[in-house]
């Protein structure tokens, strides 16, 4: 607990006084605990465009890591405490890298999560990769794992399958309305995490012989998405697609209504999976579906405990991160020593379920030899009220979905 | 036909926008000589200061766009009391350090205090809108359009018709002048630097209905807020007005024809081009 705050405390304080802060703070900790302890770093967007979603997955780390200490820590390693480094990415490459490089050498972290944006997990898994250390991460980018990296592992479906998956996921659900779809509009941010996934859109409609009737990127931080708008309204689709994150998601929906659109939407994650997504839009969410790597009602008794303390769901990415961390701990019982190498190797193959692994769906974690959890399948939620439900595929739905013509 | 129509009315009604929270970086520059690179941080703070009235005190951001103004006129007023004083005189480079660092600071004040999440105020309009025949009029752009218009006939009011905007104009042709007729100077570029900021951060929360607020929510503006200004002519109201309505149509329109990607290059395009015929900016000279 302690640590966890003092480390959090320090990216915080890095803001006043440079890096000062940060590189003192872990180090002071270390000095006054006696047992070893196990560094993770903890790498996430905690300021700039994408901080809301670094700081929930931050949250879920943290979550997971008091969880372990609280049950005596590593018992393979004598009952060492999990020690959390966190430090802020910023929302750009550049600092996510050298944040990262700083993590390994002044803070000795044995394996590494982060950053939640692709973009920003790219440019780390070049470091980590070059130094041997492991790599956990929920973004989702088909390039994360398709780089023939040794160190990386993604504990979530590929981009390309999410948006697949939002594809057909959503023909499913417009053929049990009785509805077929024929012509859909994509909308995407053009980051590496929107472009990826509207290319796994794109293909599936096009194997499915959907016609995509728009199919435009937008800039991050967009400040006007009435263009955007304005085209769907003139594109005449059936359902639409949006790939975003939190900021243009309220915008694209708030005009979508201004517009009296109300054609189904079928959102990419990110965005349209958190609270801040219905408390912003208030009536305007209900009934809004996305694709989600993981949701919190799959496993209620696993992850009611965070709501309870954080007082939101736990959001996909907390989970998700959560769950990198369970994996990290499962695997350090597995080696029984602290060493990177012999973690790595361990992480591989190894199938975990324990903890919040078992929250994932297919009810565990497995990794191939790229590192990609093959088990990882994704769902569709739904809007209602405050709540994300479940609502495809089938068998692992909690409800039915609402489709509105 | 009706695209066009309906890109234009959009292009104007956030062309509106551009132009209030650009007029402040004109007048700043009309007044004092100064070009505070820090100007859409005060955007920020304005929005934010709407967020927290609404939050806190469930005032609407549209009128708490009057109360972000007033809160950030102080400020200004007490920065330019403190700090901007310092640099009046200064070379140039002085006054860039003064106004860049201050983004720093006030970026990462906001950070401290408020924490970095994305912000956003649910009003019962936020989805509404008004039909004129097959064109949409979105309700809260043109609320933020409505009021920006109001502003920009205030500030032209004062400007030109009241004493002290007299003075201010005055201060701003020549100080040495102006003093000798009893003015103020020092007091009028207090005035002037807060009327400036104070109109960023009205403008600000003039479109928190739309828009989320987050520290760095600036950077997104601070570019077209420049754009807005040079291509109107620096130091020119009148030219912010027509710059910023200018650079609304121009990124509404441009989407018919090229990619929403593309939206900013189109404006640059035709930025680049109007410095290359018309250095001085559209409406320059004919402050």
């Amino acid at each position: 607990m302690q640590q966890v705050h003092a480390a959090a405390g320090a990216s915080r304080r890095r803001l006043l006084t440079g890096t000062a802060g940060l590189v003192a703070a872990p180090f002071v900790i270390r000095s006054a605990r006696a047992a070893e302890a196990v560094s993770i770093g903890v790498v996430m967007p905690l300021s700039g465009a994408n901080a809301q979603f670094g700081i929930n997955a931050r949250n879920g780390v943290q979550f997971v890591a008091d969880q372990i200490n609280a049950a005596g820590g590593i018992k393979a390693l004598g009952g060492a405490k999990i020690e959390l480094v966190v430090a802020d990415a910023t929302s750009s490459p550049t600092n996510a890298a050298s944040v990262a490089q700083r993590l390994i050498t002044q803070n000795r972290v044995l394996a590494m999560i982060g950053a939640f944006a692709s973009s920003l997990t790219i440019a780390i898994s070049e470091i980590t990769e070059r130094r041997n250390l492991p790599l956990l991460t929920m973004s989702f980018s088909d390039e994360i794992t398709g780089r023939g990296f040794k160190n990386i592992f993604q504990v979530v479906a590929k981009a390309s399958v999410l948006g697949k998956a939002q594809l057909d996921l959503t023909m499913q659900l417009a053929q049990a309305a009785g509805q077929k779809l024929e012509r859909i509009a994509i909308m995407y941010e053009d980051t590496a995490y929107g472009t990826s996934q509207s290319g796994g859109l794109r293909a599936a409609a096009k194997a499915a012989g959907v016609e995509v009737v728009m199919d435009e990127a937008y800039p991050l931080g967009i400040t006007d998405v009435t263009p955007l708008i304005n085209k769907l309204r003139g594109a005449n689709a059936q359902a639409v697609f949006p790939v975003s994150y939190l900021n243009d998601s309220l915008q694209i929906i708030r005009a979508m209504r201004a517009q009296q659109i109300d054609i189904p939407t079928i959102g990419g994650a990110a965005g349209y999976v958190i609270p801040d997504f219905a408390r912003g839009l208030g009536p305007a969410a209900e009934g809004v579906l996305s694709i989600s790597p993981a949701n919190y009602d799959l496993a209620p008794e696993l992850t009611e405990p965070f709501r309870q303390r954080f007082g939101y769901f736990m959001v996909h990415e907390a989970l998700e991160n959560g769950v990198c961390l369970s994996v990290v701990a499962e695997a350090l019982e597995k080696t029984g020593k602290a060493d990177r190498e012999a973690l790595r190797d361990a992480l591989r193959g190894h199938r975990f379920e324990t903890g919040l692994a078992k929250a994932m769906t297919g009810g565990a974690v497995q990794f191939d030899a790229t590192g990609l959890n093959t088990l990882s399948e994704p769902v569709m939620v739904q809007w209602r009220g405050d709540q994300l439900v479940t609502v495809a595929p089938g068998h692992l739905a909690r409800a039915q979905a609402v489709w509105k013509r | 036909m009706l695209s066009l129509a309906q890109a234009v009315l959009d292009g104007v009604m956030i062309g509106g926008v551009y132009a209030v929270i650009s007029m402040g970086l004109t007048l700043v520059f009309g007044v004092m000589g100064i070009v505070n690179f820090a100007q859409a941080q005060f955007l920020m703070l304005g929005m934010f200061v709407a967020w927290f009235a609404w939050r806190f005190l469930g005032i609407d951001p549209l009128l708490g766009s009057f109360l972000a103004f007033g809160a950030i006129f102080a400020l200004g007023w007490a920065l330019q009391a403190t700090l901007f004083r310092r640099v009046l005189a200064a070379p140039p480079v002085a006054q860039i350090f003064l106004t860049v660092g201050l983004i720093i600071v006030l970026e990462n004040s906001a950070l401290l205090l408020f924490g970095s999440e994305f912000r956003s105020v649910a009003t019962p309009y936020q989805t509404a809108s008004l039909r004129l025949g097959e064109l949409f009029v979105n309700v809260p752009y043109l609320a933020a359009f409505l009021l920006s218009v109001v502003c920009g006939g205030l500030l032209w009011w004062f400007l030109d018709r009241s004493w002290f905007g007299r003075a201010m104009r005055a201060t701003a042709q020549d100080p040495m002048a102006a003093r000798l007729m009893g003015i103020d100077a020092a007091r009028m570029h207090r005035l002037a630097f807060g009327l400036g900021v104070g109109l960023s951060a009205f403008g600000g929360a003039a479109i928190l209905p739309y828009l989320t607020v987050y520290p760095t929510v600036g950077s997104q503006f601070s570019v077209l807020m420049f754009t807005v200004v040079v291509l109107g002519g620096l130091g020119s109201i009148a030219g912010a007005v027509v710059g910023g309505v200018a650079v609304g149509v121009i990124q509404s329109v441009s989407t018919l024809v090229f990619p929403i990607q593309l939206q900013n290059l189109v404006l640059f395009l035709l930025f680049i081009a109007v410095l290359a015929l018309r250095p001085e900016g559209l409406m320059g000279g004919s402050r």
